[in-house]
């Protein structure tokens, strides 16, 4: 039995050239726009007639875009390396005693609205990007941490068995068989993750950070609803290209 | 580990010498004269020449020794002195407010500091692995709490005025009131109408599989629209409806407000709705429906009395879902003006008024704790009452 073919049969069999084609689309969707916004004046115009300004000119997109990204990848993949790397320790004989209390943590943390733990990081860290990226670690964190574990204790113990009884030693039997089968649940939980961190993200032009959440804020603030539009469209797209592409990566167990 | 010997309890013995770290290093409180000049910050053992603070950490360090060979009655003196030390922190609180601030100072603020909080969070990551390790009950662990609440509640009325929290809550009681008031009836009215709404539209779907794809195509798609995006966009249709369509501006509806809100929140909590209905009405073993239908009941009394009973469990824990999430939801809309607890985080942050965010902030997360432990019990009390 070759460990790889284990994944192997979740992966549906389209070709990959043609399953990456939607979040290409999207993408390239999401760049036009961030550089083409000053060009549909004219559509935004319409949405508000009376303003002086319609399109947002405090930043630019590319910027704020940027911005964005920048500050959900960094939070998310320090929250992947803690995330998985954390749930894996606590499940090795080693760090068992701190199974319980890591798995309940993670259960309880996620009650924990987005909004008070970017709040509650404010008063701690002070404004400014810091904060946000702390914030935005710490709750993407816990979908990570409970799906990982989630995923490695679902492993039929047999599996386990079978791979030690082969000579594998501890090390091989994590990566070469408990990631690889654990990978499509540790892959939604990561899903989850970044997907609510870009959308908690945008919050933090509330505490003094310039990303996409900023035009939406001065949006609401000046009454302007094409600048919240432009945000609006642009976050959203965002987000949705991130989606489809863990989508592609998700294999098809899914409910 | 030799035999006869019982390794030590590693997770509480590292939490309990961290909150010795914590207490005897980090600032405990600091005290500003008002509300704008920021204030100074001390380290408990610089209060009251510092005794108070080391009786405390006579509970700590038993705690540690407990931990070191820990059996099931160490354990539960351990627990004991655990639920006594959180009891203890406000009534510290209080003796050093009483001290440090002198009756001169009518407007001074006291405020909590990072070595408190840590305390506090450390404290109750503790009683949560004793619990788990002496296998309590959900019920007991909330009870276990009940101590530290009532001394809280004890301090703040009798002797926390000058709590920086505190004052901020007297300041603004009316408009707290009115703000937890608010939240709580959008979500309410959010996860109900989701509730009836979700319960039509997986009915829906069991009928027909075409309405099923595209269902779970459009909820899946908003879900991933950020929630802050969603109120923004909803603001135009809203304010244009609520200009030129006359009964629904004369119930309130404008761009701004509950109505946005509630309409995103409603979109919001379809999805998790949806699901769990039609997970639950899917699920129920095709066999008991059979022998329902075997010994007689019509489609309606099978419905009733044996798909609805077993699929409940299921449902409510859609509704706990729905609610948690609302919860958090509902705070963002208080940027489009829907009032609720969000409110206070946005204007603190905007002032750069910290405890006025933490009024926010900390009534919203106990909110959804709360919510979660309810409709979590509730769940799993059906769920052992249908197996029974």
């Amino acid at each position: 039995m070759k460990p790889g073919s284990l994944l192997a049969r979740h992966v549906a069999p389209v070709p990959t050239s043609r399953r990456w084609l939607v979040p290409m689309a999207w993408f390239i969707l999401l760049l036009m726009l961030s550089a083409g916004m000053g060009q549909l004046e004219w559509l935004f115009r319409l949405v508000e007639p009376d303003v002086r300004e319609v399109i947002y000119r405090r930043a630019g997109f590319f910027a704020l875009l940027g911005q964005h990204v920048m500050v959900v990848g960094v939070a998310s993949l320090l929250a992947v390396l803690l995330g998985v790397g954390g749930a894996i320790a606590v499940t090795r004989p080693a760090g068992r005693d701190f199974l319980p209390l890591v798995s309940q943590l993670a259960s309880i943390g996620q009650t924990f609205p987005p909004v008070a733990v970017l709040a509650l990081a404010v008063p701690a860290l002070g404004f400014g990007t810091l904060p946000i990226v702390v914030a935005l670690l710490l709750y993407g964190l816990l979908p990570i941490v409970r799906n990982t574990l989630a995923g490695i204790d679902g492993i039929d113990p047999d599996v386990h068995e079978a791979a030690r009884g082969m000579g594998m030693t501890a090390g091989e039997v994590l990566r070469q068989v408990e990631l690889p089968l654990a990978a499509p649940v540790i892959i939604a939980g990561i899903r989850t993750s970044v997907t609510v961190n870009i959308a908690t993200a945008a919050l933090g032009a509330t505490v003094g950070a310039s990303n996409l959440g900023d035009p939406i804020i001065a949006g609401i603030v000046n009454g302007n609803t094409a600048y919240i539009v432009q945000g609006a469209l642009l976050i959203g797209l965002l987000a949705i290209t991130v989606d489809s592409v863990f989508e592609r990566l998700q294999p098809a167990s899914q409910a | 580990m030799g035999e006869g010997r019982v390794s030590p309890n590693w997770v509480v013995l590292s939490l309990m010498l961290a909150c010795l770290a914590a207490w005897l290093i980090l600032d405990a409180v600091s005290v500003a004269p008002n509300r704008i000049v920021p204030g100074s910050a001390y380290a408990a053992l610089e209060i009251m020449s510092g005794w108070p603070a080391l009786l405390l950490t006579a509970p700590m360090l038993a705690v540690v020794v407990l931990a070191w060979r820990p059996d099931q009655q160490r354990l539960k003196l351990a627990l004991a002195t655990t639920v006594l030390l959180l009891a203890l922190l406000p009534l510290w609180l209080s003796a050093a407010t009483a001290v440090l601030v002198e009756p001169s100072m009518p407007q001074a603020r006291v405020g909590i500091g990072p070595s408190l909080w840590l305390l506090l969070f450390l404290l109750l990551l503790v009683l949560i692995e004793l619990r788990t390790r002496l296998a309590l009950s959900r019920s007991m662990g909330w009870c276990l709490l009940l101590p530290m609440i009532v001394s809280w509640w004890l301090s703040l009325a009798l002797w926390l005025e000058p709590l920086a929290l505190q004052r901020e809550y007297q300041a603004r009681s009316a408009q707290f009131t009115s703000a937890l008031t608010m939240h709580l009836v959008l979500v309410g009215a959010a996860v109900a109408a989701s509730l009836v709404l979700a319960a039509l539209l997986a009915l829906a779907m069991r009928r027909h599989a075409g309405i099923r794809r595209a269902g779970f195509g459009v909820l899946n798609f908003l879900q991933t629209i950020p929630s802050l995006a969603l109120f923004g966009l909803l603001l135009a249709p809203l304010a244009w409806l609520g200009t030129h369509v006359d009964w629904l501006a004369a119930i309130g509806v404008s761009g701004i407000g509950w109505a946005p809100a509630f309409l995103a929140l409603l979109g919001y909590s379809l999805l998790p709705m949806v699901r769990n209905i039609h997970v639950a009405l899917e699920e129920v073993d095709p066999a008991v429906i059979e022998s329902a239908r075997g010994m007689g009941m019509s489609r309606r009394q099978v419905f009733l009395q044996v798909r609805l009973p077993l699929a409940l469990p299921i449902v409510i824990e859609g509704i706990r879902i729905t609610t948690v999430q609302a919860i958090g939801l509902t705070a963002v809309a208080a940027l489009i003006g829907a009032g609720g607890l969000g409110t206070f985080i946005f204007q603190g942050l905007g002032q750069a008024a910290m405890d006025m965010v933490l009024l926010g902030a900390l009534p919203i997360i106990v909110m959804a704790l709360f919510a979660d432990a309810l409709f979590g019990s509730l769940s799993e009390r059906l769920r052992q009452g249908g197996t029974a």
